[in-house]
């Protein structure tokens, strides 16, 4: 697991401070988008070995919502954002 | 209409206080519980920049009396206790564009000191301590060991630790226990 993020408001901070929420690469389907749909998103997840996106909060910061993007195996971290689209923070 | 009333008790009056640890006075650690004041959440409404000239004023201009932790969030500290009139006298001040939470009831602030201070308090957090990233006036929120707490420099060997206040006798012990191989002198005046 990746030990130092790099939060954007708040510096290079432990990875105790922070909550994995998951992928941040799924789209929530639309109400009527069927069964099989909302089970995909509610329950099936990829495994996938090398780089992935994921929601991060820091929890223990700033808690702001962020989009780390890291390497599964070798746990290299190459971005990390805001998950708000620019010019929405506060 | 209240029926009794409910006496304000300061979270740390009851605190461990005197001398502990190594008797060596060279770098001794000063732990103080301090007034229990005003403690104001400021947050920022959505899409609204360039605040902190007008955060400041909510501040009245005292230095670090300001503590930005996120963006568009800041807390106001100072000693004097406010009646909700003052507080809703500083939201005016605001015009709609943040809103004030009174958090006085439930944040307390602890001062740390002493030539070792970054020693201390690097035992409890990854954040650097080092006066070139960390300087007079700057703030972190943080966890100190497992308590999250905002830390802030005030002053060259001295910081302000604001914790929730059911965490505050927890997190004094911890700072007394980290504090001991130099000695540290705690008080609780209230």
């Amino acid at each position: 697991m990746a030990s130092l993020i790099a939060c954007p408001h708040c510096g290079p901070r432990p990875k105790e401070e922070f909550t994995i929420r998951g992928d941040a690469g799924i789209t929530r389907p639309t109400p009527d988008a069927g069964e099989d749909a909302w089970y995909a998103y509610v329950y099936l997840r990829d495994n996938p070995r090398g780089r992935h996106k994921e929601h991060w909060h820091h929890t223990s910061g700033c808690r702001r919502w962020l989009v780390v993007e890291r390497d599964t195996m070798t746990h290299a971290i190459y971005a990390v954002s805001d998950a708000s689209a620019p010019g929405e923070t506060a | 209409m209240v029926d009794f009333t409910l006496p304000h008790r300061p979270a740390l009056a009851d605190a461990k206080s005197g001398s502990f640890g190594a008797p060596a006075t060279g770098n001794r650690i000063m732990l103080a519980a301090l007034p229990e004041g005003h403690v104001l959440q400021v947050l920022g409404s959505k899409g609204s920049a360039g605040l902190e000239d007008l955060i400041r004023q909510i501040g009245g201009g005292n230095p670090n009396a300001v503590r930005a932790y996120s963006p568009g969030q800041w807390f106001v500290v100072g000693d004097a206790a406010l009646s909700p009139a003052d507080i809703s006298g500083k939201a005016a001040l605001l015009s709609g564009k943040a809103s004030i939470a009174d958090q006085s009831h439930g944040r307390v602030r602890i001062g740390i000191s002493g030539t070792a201070v970054e020693t201390v308090l690097a035992k409890g957090t990854a954040v650097d301590l080092h006066r070139a990233k960390f300087p007079v006036g700057h703030t972190a929120m943080t966890l100190i060991g497992h308590i999250s707490a905002l830390v802030t420099r005030t002053g060259e060997n001295g910081f302000e630790i604001l914790v929730l206040r059911g965490f505050a006798e927890s997190l004094w012990d911890e700072l007394i226990q980290m504090s001991l191989e130099f000695g540290v002198d705690a008080t609780v005046n209230h």
